[in-house]
């Protein structure tokens, strides 16, 4: 029987008193990777942000359960220790924190004090670290601060692999990256969705191809219009949103 | 060279003076010479030091009885001074060539302390003070530098400890191809006052200079800042640039970032900027989002917004040390 990680009931969404999210309904279970696909605008980011508890945002209706718990009684941290990732469109830079030191407290916090020795860390570190293609210079360097935006996309990835979640969120990891390092990052995703649940958001086919999807999913104005197999994300690319809108 | 007790007390309006008044920073009453112990330095040799004119550094040079030298050639040298006793001060005169580095660690239990720098940089010198006073102490600093032809200072400052600081530091870029780097990071934490005066005298042409503070605000915390960037008439093809910053951590604490410029020159670069901000609630979630609770993400901010400010420092060994000690004071803060 299938596990079940995510499950989103009529949910409605706003954001300063705009509504963003019209009555959305979704379930992701273990080992399922689900594609959200859609035009800018139609509520995708606000989606993974509302899951992940950004507190812009506010649930005016509808409900999310986590691993069969209601998701309002976790606090933004409490939703990371429990297993929640979220890899962000845009991370957020900060000034003077090495990434090693980062890397080392974003562990601790989430696998607990005793998960892996100072040794242990560093192995499993210079393991992901490999599959990724990252320089070990990455570690002294400040977090996300005058990285390009692929090095930004290689260090969300790498946090996702270290922290092991049981929930993944992508959103647009795959946007300003060249060929090869899609297929590298890919590769970390792939390495996570045995044992996950992953919603991936992205504007285009080209990640799908290295990342396969279960469910592909259409988002127009809040809502979800059309699901389908992988096959609906090469549809899309080929004919556009224009003949669901009509749906919607 | 006038006594102490004959330089006239400077008004508030100056502008060294404007947030800790003469008054403030010193031990006693202003027309006292108090008696006070000598620091013990681990390193140098005894010598006679000279007066200035100025009334901070005349008052130190005073009220003195130990004097030292240090000679840096091509070295890296941990320099200890311990202040004791309920008042205590010492001189430091340092000269360095080749390409050395010098860690000052401040520490003891004074109720005051002074201490009186003055250095000659030939070559490439990077200093760091960390001030790991006592809580109660109040701390007067005062650093004279001059940096000769084609050299390099960096002066670095971690400023965690002590309850009220006044600090004046003036660096002299007296030849051409001389740069400083000049970078202090201040933790204002309870009702600590942390008092930092910088001027940079570019006195000749093609040097270089950038100075960055950065003051973490929190309690009922006073961080001041100012600056006085100077660059003489005829230093043409200069280039120099300051910026203080301010992380406001509680309502009750606050902060002052005056840098100024004085351009004499035509033809040079000269920037100065100041900003005072609350931490980002971006920062915090990014990292609420990766398992940390709000309070050890902003202490982790914390952390990184006073680390930043050793950026431009680009001595290995200086950034280890100040990283270290910052870790060590963050820790004693949040353990009592």
């Amino acid at each position: 029987m299938s596990e079940e990680v995510l499950c989103i009931e009529n949910l409605h969404v706003s954001v300063d008193g705009i509504e963003i999210i019209k009555g959305l309904n979704l379930v992701i279970n273990k080992g399922e990777v689900h594609a959200i696909m859609g035009r800018n605008g139609a509520g995708k980011s606000t989606l993974a942000n509302v899951i992940m508890g950004h507190p812009a945002y506010e649930i005016t209706s509808g409900t999310i359960h986590y691993l069969g718990r209601a998701l309002e009684e976790f606090e933004v941290f409490e939703r990371a220790r429990a297993g929640m990732f979220l890899s962000f469109q845009y991370p957020v830079v900060i000034p003077g924190v090495q990434v090693g030191t980062f890397l080392r407290k974003s562990v601790k916090a989430v696998r607990g004090d005793d998960s892996l020795s100072p040794r242990q860390f560093r192995a499993e570190l210079r393991e992901k670290m490999s599959l990724l293609e990252m320089d070990r210079s990455f570690l002294g360097r400040y977090v996300n601060d005058g990285f390009s935006g692929g090095e930004k996309k290689r260090l969300e990835i790498l946090q996702m692999l270290l922290l092991q979640p049981k929930l993944a969120l992508l959103d647009e990891t795959d946007s300003g990256l060249d060929i090869d390092a899609l297929r590298v990052i890919a590769d970390g995703i792939n390495s996570v969705t045995t044992d996950a649940g992953c919603l991936v958001i992205t504007h285009y086919q080209r990640l799908l191809n290295h990342v396969q999807p279960d469910f592909v999913h259409v988002m127009i104005d809040g809502k979800i219009v059309k699901t389908g197999g992988s096959e609906l994300a090469g549809k899309l690319e080929e004919k556009g949103y224009e003949w669901l809108e009509t749906a919607a | 060279m006038i006594s102490y007790l004959d330089i006239a007390v400077p008004p508030r309006s100056v502008h060294l003076w404007r947030y800790t008044p003469w008054k403030r920073i010193h031990p006693t009453k202003v027309d006292e010479v108090p008696t006070v112990d000598e620091f013990f330095f681990s390193e140098g040799i005894d010598f006679q030091s000279s007066s200035s004119d100025e009334i901070a550094r005349s008052f130190i040079h005073t009220v003195s009885k130990k004097s030292v030298f240090l000679e840096l050639i091509d070295q890296i040298t941990d320099l200890n001074i311990r202040a004791s006793g309920h008042m205590s001060a010492g001189e430091l005169k340092i000269k360095s060539s080749g390409n050395s580095t010098l860690i000052i660690r401040l520490s003891g239990e004074p109720g005051w302390a002074g201490l009186r720098i003055t250095g000659e940089v030939e070559g490439q010198l990077s200093v760091v003070l960390v001030n790991d006073l006592a809580k109660d102490a109040h701390l007067l600093r005062c650093d004279d530098w001059k940096v000769s032809r084609d050299s390099k200072l960096e002066f670095s400052t971690l400023s965690s400890g002590g309850f009220l600081i006044k600090s004046d530091i003036r660096v002299d870029l007296t030849q051409p191809g001389s740069s400083c780097t000049g970078a202090i990071a201040s933790h204002g934490h309870e009702s600590r006052h942390d008092d930092h005066h910088v001027e940079i005298i570019h006195n000749a042409g093609h040097t270089n200079s950038t100075l960055v503070i950065h003051s973490a605000c929190g309690g009922s915390s006073h961080s001041v800042s100012t600056g006085l960037l100077t660059i003489v008439k005829g230093a043409d093809g200069s280039d120099a640039g300051q910026v203080f910053r301010n992380l406001l951590l509680s309502p009750k604490a606050r902060a002052e970032a005056i840098p100024e410029l004085e351009v004499l020159a035509d033809d040079v670069k000269a920037a100065h900027g100041a900003a005072s901000a609350a931490i980002s609630p971006e920062q915090i979630h990014y990292l609420c989002t990766r398992g940390l609770s709000p309070s050890q993400a902003s202490s982790l901010i914390v952390e990184g917004f006073l680390m930043d400010a050793f950026r431009n420092v680009k001595n290995q060994k200086v950034i280890d040390v100040i990283r270290t000690r910052l870790l060590v004071h963050l820790e004693c803060l949040v353990n009592g």
